[in-house]
């Protein structure tokens, strides 16, 4: 009876682990599947062992704890083999980006209010996601990270369209510097844009306010800085097209006039979770099987 | 009881596999790029200024079809495709038909002086944030939008139309309460 027990707390422990800590890689790992199911063949035999010679309703309820254990490992191995792995959704402010496991959208907010990400499906009402939220399997949370908005001009100081080819955004002034580009040893976040009316391409490249600190050999905190290099449109490097400026700084390059600011952006992390009908129906089948156990216990046997 | 337990085990087994898998198998809702997969959708309404610096709204449209039309003086499909939209607001506005030219992050001076040498006289609002391009979802420009009445993405196109294509777009529209 004490390994009976023993297995089916294992196996609902191992699972709620997972509801609770979603953001472990190591639940995805096959070693982790395998030690579940494991613990499921252990739980079945070590049923089969206790219920030989328990009246009806003991065996009733020895059934329904394994069965309830059960659904946490089935659960926990469907989370662990065909759930996706944690990834991080980064949209432009004003974007929405399709979240295909929760068959909806996730819309971002404009870049100049504090509002919080938004979950929109379907006939559904939309759903603020708020610092984090349970949502069918998954655990969406929202993090900071650090964009750029970009502004540009001409020589004559009137605004330019700014344009991303390459990026999630076509017609977005903010760039989510999503790779990163090795300089001087430092892996430093990076990002381009085009600007068709003055047929340039500009590439960015971010240090933070430490890096920019080292770099000058000043202690103490300093302001996040930006590098920009400017091409012609076919990609090819203009004479004295680079420059280095302070957020928010104004600076001429290449017959255009670029300003950067640095900013706190919220972005969306997906982590996949064990089924939550799942672990219900679980929790729910071990207290039925725990109540019978104790009534069992009171009640003198009749078998 | 003992002859119908395995049988019962087993269903309860059946039932409890599919609540735990089915939510992993479910079919994700098909959402195409671009401005084409927000028709269905309430038209997002960011407020702007015109290009005489007048506040404007989107939601002043409501109960009138709108054709959006996003632009950039810079880009010449858009300049190709301007006089047409001029046309087709000539043709359907007592009808109920409104277009508007969202210029994408160029000033109003120059806004304002590329649709008057087109000879454009429907509505130009400036958004210097290219706020409409994204909530719109445009992949390019042009990208035209058409609203309906309740204020309801119709359809969405990424690219130039030509004339015959905006009035087969908007026909159905236009006749719909």
């Amino acid at each position: 009876m004490n390994a009976f027990a023993l297995w089916a707390v294992a196996l609902a422990a191992a699972v709620l682990v997972e509801a609770f800590v979603p953001d472990r890689a190591a639940y995805h790992a096959g070693w982790y599947s395998v030690a579940l199911a494991a613990l499921i063949v252990l739980l079945f035999l070590r049923t089969r062992e206790v219920t030989r010679n328990a009246d009806r309703v003991r065996r009733a309820a020895l059934y329904a704890i394994a069965f309830g254990a059960c659904v946490f490992g089935f659960a926990g191995i469907a989370n662990g083999l065909l759930a996706p792995d944690p990834r991080t959704l980064v949209g432009a402010p004003g974007q929405q980006l399709a979240l295909g496991d929760l068959g909806g959208t996730i819309a971002f907010p404009a870049l100049d209010v504090a509002e919080p990400l938004v979950l929109l499906r379907l006939g559904r009402a939309p759903l603020s996601i708020g610092p984090r939220r349970y949502v069918g399997s998954f655990d969406l949370r929202t993090v900071r990270r650090t964009v750029v908005r970009v502004d540009a001009y001409d020589a004559n100081g009137a605004h330019l369209t700014i344009t991303q080819p390459a990026g999630s955004a076509f017609l977005s002034p903010v760039l989510l510097m999503r790779t990163t580009q090795r300089i001087s040893g430092l892996d430093l976040p990076f990002d381009s844009f085009a600007l068709p009316a003055a047929h340039r391409l500009v590439k960015v490249v971010l240090f933070t306010a430490q890096q920019v600190a080292a770099m000058r050999g000043i202690p103490g905190p300093a302001e996040p800085a930006l590098l920009f290099a400017v091409d012609d449109e076919t990609d090819q490097p203009l004479p004295h097209s680079i420059r280095f400026a302070r957020s928010d700084e104004i600076v001429s390059d290449a017959g255009v006039r670029l300003r950067a600011s640095v900013l706190d952006y919220p972005a969306v992390e997906v982590i996949a979770a064990p089924s939550l009908p799942a672990l219900v129906v679980g929790a729910a089948l071990m207290l039925v099987g725990l109540a019978m156990l104790l009534y069992s216990a009171r009640t003198p046997s009749r078998s | 009881m003992r002859a119908a337990a395995p049988w019962l085990f087993a269903v309860i087994a059946i039932a409890v596999v599919l609540i735990v898998l089915l939510p992993l198998f479910r079919a994700n809702a098909p959402l195409s790029a671009g401005p084409a997969g927000l028709a269905g959708q309430r038209a997002p309404v960011i407020d702007l200024h015109d290009d005489r610096g007048a506040p404007v709204s989107l939601d002043r449209y409501r109960g009138k079809v709108v054709v959006m039309n996003l632009w950039a003086s810079w880009c010449p499909p858009c300049r190709a495709e301007l006089p047409d939209l001029q046309r087709l607001w000539a043709a359907d506005s007592a009808r109920g038909l409104v277009v508007v030219g969202v210029d994408q992050g160029e000033s109003a001076q120059r806004a304002q002086s590329f649709a008057s040498s087109l000879g454009v006289r429907f509505p130009i609002w400036i958004d210097s944030e290219q706020a409409y391009g994204r909530a719109y979802a445009a992949l390019g420009l042009p990208t035209t939008v058409i609203i309906d009445r309740r204020g309801v993405v119709a359809r969405g196109f990424d690219g130039a139309l030509t004339y015959a294509q905006m009035r087969t777009a908007v026909a159905p529209v236009l006749s719909s309460p």
